[in-house]
């Protein structure tokens, strides 16, 4: 019995100290409520928006609030304030978010949705440096909204600010603890520009909170389809014995985009490819693929396998890392800039929009077998892919065939656009002879589901509130993502590349095909 | 008629719309073969079409179709989702995106068709009239597909363009619908052997890249030099070996949508008929 007994506690999601898990106490004491449905609904709380002018709050995070509210996620009692340093009053503030919810929303946009959610929105202009003033001043406008809306005092606290100001910021809530309930904290990337600069962030944090009160924001994470990678590994039989150096040959992850850097040169020209996306979504994408089986789903269950794959990549040699950045060149038809054109950029920059690197898993489960990963801005299209090449069948047994007339099977993992999974094996194309032709067993999400599938940000802003932090990046991981990159940017400072070295619309430098050539492998192409 | 879209990410979006807007409710289901671009100048806009008529039930999961024109830029595009039954209440469909293209966009067109492409199928182009080599439109898509389809017969000025082909085996494997018109001929002539073996000059009365290809053919096969006398037809009708005729081949001529499909069946090299056309120039 006690063993029965300790294995349901471990099963039970970890969360702090204070959360939603009263429904689930309910539910175990209230006979009337086995069999309802768990509400999914968070404790009542407040968010503090800082830097609420900024475009992620009207592109993402007021889009993924309205679409919670609609479908009845959010807490009941419920309050947004924003904080940023422009004046804007409160009605102007709810104006600007309600066009910004028609205007980059996925639902249909209902006044009586919008209406209930206003209710609770307010604005506070702030000078983050002068944090007196702007705290009691914020200080005032929850604890009347925490009164008028019947809130404990719980806080989320979303930092969309430039790292710089997050210490002053952290300083004036941590000095001030809401009474009576909890605060989280959520921190938007760039979380630090190197290995100190992230432990300092982390040592503000940790000064007035803990890390189970930290939610790391990495939004790849809250993608349904890079969920669904945990999900097709480890609820299904059949692949995971395949998982690994005997049965895969190779992995390939594509993070292109074909657009370039818009209007963040200022933020671009200091962190480039490898700060932007190499960092986080691709180091994420490779622990997902690589990690060992959590022994549950709990969120410290889940980190610590994608921790153990972090530690165990080597750090890639310089001939095992090409950065490219782009010069002119055609997308959709129209000429577009280099890098080197684009308005802010230094005409002399060094900065890299395009990195490849051949990594290596050193550990049991994958030892030699290598994981190419590419990301960069103005790439031929935008794409986000996970591709496991298998082993080829050892001896094809049909004499029509030449060599390469036989692919190998590549389980094709599509992120975006097409989200979905397709599996390449040869068929026989029907008529006489034996004519082999690879084709595509097809999992289509817009096919298989009629829900649309949530945006990122809903679901991680709903995860927060709930307490539970699985899909956030946990401190010792952003540790060994900034170690390695660290590494490889060392290696950097000793030769200049003679950017820009692709064109824009391209599928990057040639070198990078070097990269698998000659390993004998090729970049999918398409 | 179909809604006249402007830009590359509005193609994007109908198709990913017509896919869900089926009135049975359930998605529909693409074939999962490859896509096929054709490059269409405006003399060959006619032609083109009666052969992609009768194509997509055969073969791509995709066809684009790129109309080249003048222009200071921009484009339009069309898109279709033509279904097909497959037998109790299964139902494939095929996309076919028409695109038309003006000035850069025509110059640069790799740029408007890489986003399109279905992820990881085999892509092939078909490239209408002799393709202007070292253009940047040619070396732009023959740098993205895996297999360009020619018919040299449509090429002015034969054989010498039969050089500037070869240069492109190394980038792009090829195809020519000309060569697989000649494939009734070749058995029938292999079948001669070893009478064959020692032919001096061959006469080819059918369209003059049939004739050069064949002569090419027997000059590389056997590694020797052989004359050609072409005389001019709609289609191959007779061969003369050192003045003989050789018998007509049975069976029917293929037609050309087969012509064309049974060329996308094939994904690799044709060492055969490059040694064809490298000896089709000397």
């Amino acid at each position: 019995m006690r063993c029965v007994r300790s294995r349901r506690q471990r099963r039970a999601p970890t969360r702090d100290s204070s959360s939603v898990a009263v429904t689930e106490e309910q539910r175990q004491e209230n006979p009337l409520a086995v069999g309802l449905p768990l509400s999914r609904r968070p404790e009542p709380c407040a968010m503090v928006i800082f830097g609420a002018s900024g475009d992620l709050t009207k592109r993402k995070l007021f889009p993924a609030l309205y679409s919670l509210a609609l479908r009845e996620l959010l807490p009941e009692h419920f309050a947004v304030v924003g904080v940023a340093r422009t004046e804007e009053s409160d009605d102007a503030f709810r104006e600007r978010m309600k066009a910004a919810v028609q205007e980059f929303g996925r639902d249909e946009f209902r006044d009586d949705v919008w209406e209930r959610l206003a209710g609770g929105i307010r604005y506070v202009t702030a000078d983050f440096m002068d944090t007196e003033t702007f705290f009691s001043r914020a200080e005032k406008v929850l604890t009347a909204l925490d009164k008028e809306r019947g809130i404990p005092g719980n806080r989320v606290c979303y930092f969309a600010v430039p790292p710089d100001v997050i210490e002053s910021i952290v300083e004036g809530i941590g000095t001030r603890p809401s009474k009576g309930g909890w605060t989280r904290v959520i921190v938007e990337k760039p979380f630090g520009h190197d290995l100190a600069s992230a432990i300092e962030l982390n040592d503000i944090l940790h000064k007035y909170f803990d890390e189970s009160q930290i939610y790391r924001i990495d939004h790849y994470l809250g993608k349904e389809t890079v969920q669904n990678m945990l999900a097709l590994r480890f609820a299904n039989g059949i692949f995971e014995p395949l998982w690994n150096r005997l049965i895969i040959d190779h992995v390939q992850i594509t993070v292109a985009e074909s657009i370039g850097i818009e209007a963040r040169a200022g933020y671009y020209e200091k962190a480039g490819a490898i700060r932007d996306i190499f960092q986080n979504h691709l180091l994420q994408l490779v622990a997902l693929t690589a990690m060992e089986p959590p022994i549950d789903f709990t969120s410290d269950s889940v980190r610590n396998e994608k921790v153990k794959v972090l530690k165990s990549l080597s750090t890639p040699g310089p001939r095992d890392v090409v950065r490219g950045q782009y010069g002119r060149g055609y997308v959709e038809g129209e000429e577009v800039p280099g890098y080197r054109e684009e308005p802010g950029v230094d005409p002399n920059s060094m900065t890299e929009t395009y990195v490849a690197a051949k990594l290596f898993v050193d550990n049991w489960r994958w030892a030699g077998t290598p994981f190419y990963v590419r990301t960069g801005k103005r790439l031929a299209r935008r794409e986000t892919t996970v591709a496991i090449e298998f082993k080829r069948a050892p001896h094809p047994p049909f004499e029509e065939l030449a060599a390469e007339g036989l692919q190998p099977n590549v389980l094709l993992i599509n992120i975006q656009p097409d989200e979905g999974v397709s599996l390449a094996i040869g068929a026989k194309v029907p008529g006489q002879g034996l004519q082999i032709r690879t084709v595509h067993m097809d999992f289509l999400y817009g096919g298989a589901f009629r829900t649309d599938m949530p945006e990122a940000y809903e679901r991680l802003l709903l995860d927060c509130m709930r307490g539970d932090s699985t899909l956030f990046t946990r401190e010792d991981e952003v540790v060994e993502q900034w170690q390695l990159v660290d590494a490889v940017v060392a290696a950097w400072q000793r030769d200049r590349p003679s950017f820009p070295n692709y064109a824009a619309g391209t599928w990057g430098p040639p070198t990078a095909e070097d990269l698998l050539q000659k390993d004998g492998r090729a970049w999918r192409r398409h | 008629m179909a809604q006249t879209l402007t830009s590359v990410s509005e193609i994007e979006r109908k198709l990913a719309a017509l896919r869900l807007d089926d009135e049975r409710g359930g998605a529909r289901q693409r074939t999962s073969v490859m896509t096929h671009i054709a490059w269409v100048p405006e003399e060959w806009v006619e032609a083109a079409e009666d052969v992609l008529t009768g194509l997509a039930d055969r073969h791509p999961s995709r066809t684009i179709v790129l109309f080249p024109q003048s222009g200071d830029g921009g484009l339009e595009g069309e898109v279709d989702v033509e279904s097909f039954g497959r037998g109790a209440g299964r139902t494939v469909c095929t996309d076919t995106i028409r695109i038309t293209l003006h000035g850069t966009s025509a110059a640069h067109p790799a740029s408007v068709v890489e986003p399109l492409l279905i992820p990881d199928l085999p892509v092939f182009l078909r490239w209408r009239g002799l393709p202007p080599f070292g253009d940047s439109a040619f070396e732009e898509l023959a740098g993205t597909v895996d297999r360009l389809i020619v018919d040299s017969t449509e090429g002015p000025g034969l054989p010498a363009p039969y050089a500037e082909f070869a240069e492109v085996f190394d980038r792009v494997a090829v195809s020519d619908i000309a060569w697989a018109r000649t494939s009734r001929w070749r058995s029938m002539l292999a079948s001669l052997w070893p009478q064959i073996a020692s032919v001096k000059k061959i006469k080819v009365t059918g369209t003059l890249a049939q004739a050069h290809l064949l002569a090419g053919w027997l000059r590389s096969r056997l590694e020797r030099q052989i004359e050609l006398e072409h005389e001019q037809a709609e289609k191959l009708v007779g061969v003369e070996l050192d003045g003989d005729p050789a018998p007509f081949p049975p069976g029917d001529p293929p037609r050309p949508a087969d012509l064309l499909s049974d060329e996308l069946d094939t994904l690799d090299r044709d060492p055969v008929y490059e040694g064809a056309v490298r000896s089709a120039v000397t």
